[in-house]
């Protein structure tokens, strides 16, 4: 059986009469690349923080690799990478110096050579202090530190925020890298659907502190779906299909957003419910994330009317 | 070989679906022959920036539809043409991908020698490249 590498249980966190992460229950296996997905303050910083111990939870714990993550030892420590969402670095140190700051945590396995390589790759001067670097360049230094120890677990919190197309590819390239050494494991929140469905092969979805999904990405994939239903006249009143998330209905017309029922099973509900043809939309990763986190009921922002 | 295989995410298309139609098409057309040696799944990732479990459920992918052959320890290859499963059933799916694009043709308002003379022209551009392939080698 594979190892799991990071492992929720009850995780909870209340900022004064606020829940930011409510019962979060996780476990990652090691050797994935995993996409943390949500919305904005749907709490995956939080989470992140509470897994690396750098808040206290209000309820439940977690683990990182096998060790509670209230009481992280030094030795743990030292196997684990964290990218903080904005690459806060000490803006006085110049990269040569933070390079050396860096490596003092991790004395037996930081890879200088790749570090400067790296530095080198980004055309970065290693005597030009980090306050003197774009966002651009500090998230590459960013980068560069945070896969020189070579991390078993490497955690990033939203760290193509901000960047261009090129240096988000960067980092992309550097979290499959990692994956291709044995046993790493790489968790990485993002907006950018497009990025996870890239590199990810398991995604981790939450929505106002909740935990909503935790699979293979494949399995996410084929779950979500759309489906269009033509009637020859107005669709049946109820609508008890299995999986059914939202159900939008126009006069002659059901878009129904299923999770889970095979093909098969929407055929047959189509058949039995007078439907005089339907249609199985292939929605895309950033669709499918939309539909799966709307809440009940949800209309577009703007409904476009035939005048 | 990762070069030429474009990977396009937020298309309602799975990537390792992407990447096995673009080595099958190049099959078809004999930019890649019998007998050659597709890159290590490793390598494929890495040059798509994709997962390489994606990687490698392209490649079984292919080897279900029989276009490829993984030899242990040795690596990935394309299988000969003679030793492609090709039974009953997959030619019927074929026919029925067909059906669908005379359909489109037709509602198009084409007629059949229309659609003919389309299909000659496409298929010559796969038969073409083959062939041309042959002679250079």
């Amino acid at each position: 059986m594979t190892e799991t590498v990071l492992e929720t249980e009850g995780l909870t966190k209340y900022y004064g009469s606020t829940l930011a992460v409510d019962h979060l229950v996780l476990k990652i296996p090691q050797g994935c690349i995993c996409g943390f997905v949500g919305r904005n303050g749907a709490g995956k910083t939080t989470a992140i923080k509470l897994m690396l111990g750098l808040l206290r939870p209000t309820a439940g714990s977690s683990r990182l690799l096998g060790c509670d993550s209230a009481a992280l030892t030094p030795a743990i420590r030292q196997r684990i990478g964290y990218v903080t969402e904005g690459h806060r670095l000490f803006r006085w140190m110049s990269i040569a110096e933070l390079e050396k700051f860096q490596r003092s945590f991790f004395p037996k396995q930081w890879d200088h050579k790749f570090f400067a390589d790296m530095i080198e790759y980004f055309n970065l001067p290693k005597k030009r202090k980090i306050k003197h670097l774009s966002i651009g360049e500090r998230a590459q230094v960013s980068l560069a530190l945070a896969l020189a120890p070579n991390p078993e677990l490497l955690i990033m919190d939203d760290p193509t925020l901000g960047l261009d197309a090129a240096i988000r590819r960067q980092f992309l390239e550097g979290m499959i890298e990692l994956i291709m050494r044995e046993g790493r494991t790489v968790l990485f929140s993002s907006h950018i659907l497009g990025d996870v469905e890239r590199v990810s092969d398991r995604i981790v979805v939450i929505d106002k502190g909740v935990l909503r999904a935790n699979c293979s990405l494949e399995e996410f994939r084929t779950a979500v779906k759309k489906v269009i239903l033509s009637f020859a006249d107005s669709p049946p009143d109820d609508v008890d299909i299995e999986g059914l998330l939202h159900c939008r209905r126009s006069e002659k017309e059901l878009e129904l957003i299923l999770v889970g029922p095979a093909d098969e099973h929407i055929a047959q509900w189509a058949q039995s419910n007078g439907a005089q043809k339907y249609r199985i939309v292939k929605m895309n990763l950033e669709d499918q994330f939309i539909e799966y986190t709307a809440p009940p009921n949800h209309r577009r922002l703007f409904q476009w009317e035939e005048k | 070989m990762g070069l030429w295989i474009q990977i396009s995410s937020g298309s309602g298309k799975p990537i390792y679906v992407q990447v096995a139609e673009q080595i099958s098409e190049a099959i078809a057309k004999g930019e890649l022959a019998s007998g050659d040696k597709l890159p290590a799944v490793r390598k494929l990732a890495a040059e798509l920036v994709i997962n390489p479990n994606t990687a490698a459920r392209a490649y079984s992918r292919l080897e279900q539809a029989g276009l490829v052959t993984t030899k242990t320890g040795s690596g990935t290859y394309v299988s000969d043409p003679k030793l492609r499963r090709s039974d009953a059933a997959d030619i019927n799916i074929l026919t029925e991908r067909m059906d669908t694009i005379i359909t489109r043709g037709l509602n198009l308002g084409l007629e059949g020698q229309d659609l003919t003379a389309i299909f000659k022209g496409r298929l010559a551009k796969f038969v073409n490249k083959k062939a041309e392939r042959r002679k250079n080698d």
